[in-house]
């Protein structure tokens, strides 16, 4: 792949999970694509499917889940979807970088970091491991970290927000250029959360990498995407430019979860939080708007019809929008 | 290094203590045990025609200890019998110390029940992954399904099945005792052989019935390895699946280790029914035949023996984590 950030497509991508009651999707038909050199944002209440969305870009849908339909298309890689065995493990971590949550335990609690390092590189036939240590304390020293200290820890000697760094230079250390952050700073205190994001930002810029950052917390996304999509019940609702998409919502759930927002000044009363609840795998209407259910501007046709997403290429980037109301407004 | 001598310091401290707390309450249990078998013993002298005087002197003789003392005297010159490893003399034994008697039954206990232990360990263990990884198919299923079984049948059922099998219907093994009294005892071939071949069965019964919970016990904790977060993670990284195995097997096996010791701690005194059944004359054996002779004193000293090696077996257990679990470790150096 070279040195050079990855474009990724997504054309439709439909992932289902296997249920009692047959298979229900979890990421219904959704096309995005990544600019190389971006950073998208992807928003989305807990169930909306952006996680099984970011595995899918490694392949790495869990069971009993599967990618059903779509194709997952990476520079230099090609259809990830088609990937298998040995030629997909070796995508993982030398070309696409993948970083946990930081509450989560991602790494082995009996080994060092140092250790796992090593064996990263063994799995990627790393010929010269003393350079990938180098990397490595480099990376960290980078971060604010004590590279030499932090190799020599065991898991359960590092913080959270160190833990997450270490994350982050295992995702980059073989130097993949696409990163694939799946809710980063979820669980971390506030400093800890700006410090983390602005390290995101700046090796993003330093290494030139694409990078795709989920979560449900719009003010990450503020904070960092270039552009940002929006994910309610497997569908992608709304997506654009983050300025754009943030500055005048246009998808009524977009809308609602902005003002949802509570202000640092003003009233808290004027934080409206949305009616109703979001959807789960087995309650995602089958046919018509997924959203409708809590819609205020709910009319016949969003029973029926899926609302197709209309593009409309801005100044700054394409912008997209699945809302039968707005494509309404439009036309009148 | 200096973490592990403190602990081990420690925990010889709490041992010492227990086992002298157990001692206490063994001596007094057996004392309060109706029936006296040195009175029993010179009664029965004074019918063989013994004068009293002479009878009750050669109880003294026979037995080391005088059976008239007080309770605080017998209880204060047991427990300092104890602390010179002097655990008395057996009464059905006269003038052979306990000591002796036990050592020698432990022998007869401690190899099988070892080869049994660890040989189910193995293969349990084995087996335990496998049908983790493929619980979802029929082989996998069957591995379970021999857990469960096995784990079921009480070790008395299983050893009498094994007899039936092997000495009864395919009569190719001897269905009890330790050795073939017509060979010379020795490091010969056919004593050894003759050895070997009264410990299979035995051997067997330890280690199948012992073999279902390896494997139950395994496959759950790999199951729950499995769905931890940092395999996952692995994986994503690309990790070689050989790697992310062994972090599966090395953190699946950790729980598994505390069990591994405790049973063997048991093991000096949790064959009874085996050793019964294949007259085995081991230390559950001699703990049985100790409780139908009213041999107190042996009685005494085979509950010690269980306590001390349960004890010990705790240590290691513990001195063991702390060499392959750094969280152990460092937990350590923080308090």
């Amino acid at each position: 792949m070279g040195t050079q950030a990855p474009g990724v497509r997504i054309g439709g991508l439909t992932v289902v999970y296997k249920t009692p009651a047959g298979e229900l999707p979890a990421v219904r038909d959704i096309s995005l694509t990544l600019e190389p050199g971006t950073i998208t944002g992807i928003v989305g209440e807990s169930g909306s499917g952006k996680s099984t969305l970011a595995l899918s870009l490694l392949n790495a849908v869990q069971p009993p889940g599967r990618i059903a339909a779509g194709s997952v298309e990476i520079d230099g890689l090609g259809d990830v979807v088609g990937l298998a065995g040995e030629e997909l493990r070796k995508a993982r971590g030398r070309h696409i970088g993948y970083v946990f949550q930081a509450a989560q335990n991602s790494l082995n609690p009996l080994k060092t970091v140092g250790k796992q390092l090593l064996d990263l590189g063994r799995s990627h036939g790393v010929e010269d491991l003393r350079g990938l240590v180098r990397e490595a304390q480099e990376l960290l020293g980078r971060m604010g970290l004590d590279g030499a200290r932090v190799l020599d820890s065991h898991q359960h000697e590092l913080s959270g927000g160190m833990r997450q760094r270490v994350g982050i230079m295992l995702a980059l250390v073989l130097n993949a250029h696409l990163v694939v952050l799946d809710e980063p700073t979820t669980a971390l205190d506030m400093i800890t959360q700006a410090n983390i994001l602005k390290i995101v930002r700046e090796v993003h810029a330093e290494r030139g990498l694409t990078t795709l950052v989920i979560t449900h917390d719009i003010g990450v996304v503020a904070e960092v995407a270039d552009r940002l999509a929006v994910m309610y019940g497997g569908r992608l609702v709304e997506q654009g430019p983050t300025r754009e998409v943030l500055g005048a919502p246009q998808h009524p759930y977009t809308k609602g979860l902005i003002k949802a927002i509570p202000r640092l000044v003003g009233d808290i009363d004027e934080a409206r939080a949305l009616p109703g609840r979001p959807p789960t795998l087995a309650t995602v209407p089958k046919q018509g708007c997924v959203f409708r259910e809590r819609c205020a501007l709910r009319m016949d046709v969003c029973d029926d019809v899926d609302p197709a997403p209309q593009v409309d290429q801005g100044e700054r980037g394409p912008r997209t929008v699945a809302c039968h109301a707005v494509t309404v407004k439009e036309h009148a | 290094m200096t973490l592990i001598t403190r602990r081990l310091a420690g925990h010889l401290a709490r041992g010492f203590v227990m086992i002298l707390v157990v001692a206490t309450i063994s001596f007094f249990i057996v004392n309060n045990i109706p029936g006296d078998p040195m009175a029993a013993r010179y009664e029965k002298l004074i019918e063989q025609g013994m004068a009293p005087e002479a009878a009750q002197q050669a109880v003294k003789v026979l037995y080391g200890f005088q059976p008239d003392g007080t309770l605080w005297q017998q209880y204060s010159d047991y427990i300092s019998g104890l602390l010179r490893l002097d655990l008395g003399v057996s009464v059905t034994r006269p003038g052979t110390p306990v000591l002796d008697v036990l050592t020698d039954a432990a022998k007869w206990t401690i190899v099988p029940v070892l080869v049994g232990t660890l040989l189910s360990f193995l293969v349990g263990i084995i087996f335990g992954v496998y049908a983790a990884i493929k619980r979802t198919g029929k082989l996998g299923d069957a591995l379970s399904i021999s857990g469960s079984l096995l784990h079921g049948i009480p070790q008395y059922v299983l050893a009498m099945l094994l007899v039936v099998i092997f000495a009864t219907l395919i009569p190719i093994l001897p269905a009890d005792g330790s050795v073939d009294i017509l060979y010379e005892p020795g490091f010969n071939g056919p004593y050894i052989g003759s050895l070997v071949e009264h410990a299979v069965l035995p051997v067997l019964t330890y280690a199948l019935s012992a073999y279902g919970g390896w494997v139950l016990a395994m496959k759950s904790s790999v199951v729950t390895v499995l769905g931890d977060d940092f395999i996952l993670a692995a994986e994503l990284r690309g990790v070689k699946r050989s790697i992310v195995f062994r972090y599966i097997a090395r953190n699946a096996i950790l729980p598994l280790f505390t069990m591994l010791a405790l049973s063997l701690g048991l093991l000096l005194g949790g064959a009874v029914f085996i050793e019964k059944i294949f007259n085995y004359p081991g230390l559950g054996w001699l703990l049985i035949s100790s409780v139908t002779d009213r041999d107190y004193a042996l009685m005494g000293g085979a509950f010690l023996l269980i306590t001390v090696g349960t004890i010990l077996a705790n240590i290691v257990a513990d001195l063991f984590y702390t060499v392959i679990d750094p969280r152990v470790r460092s937990g350590e150096e923080a308090s």
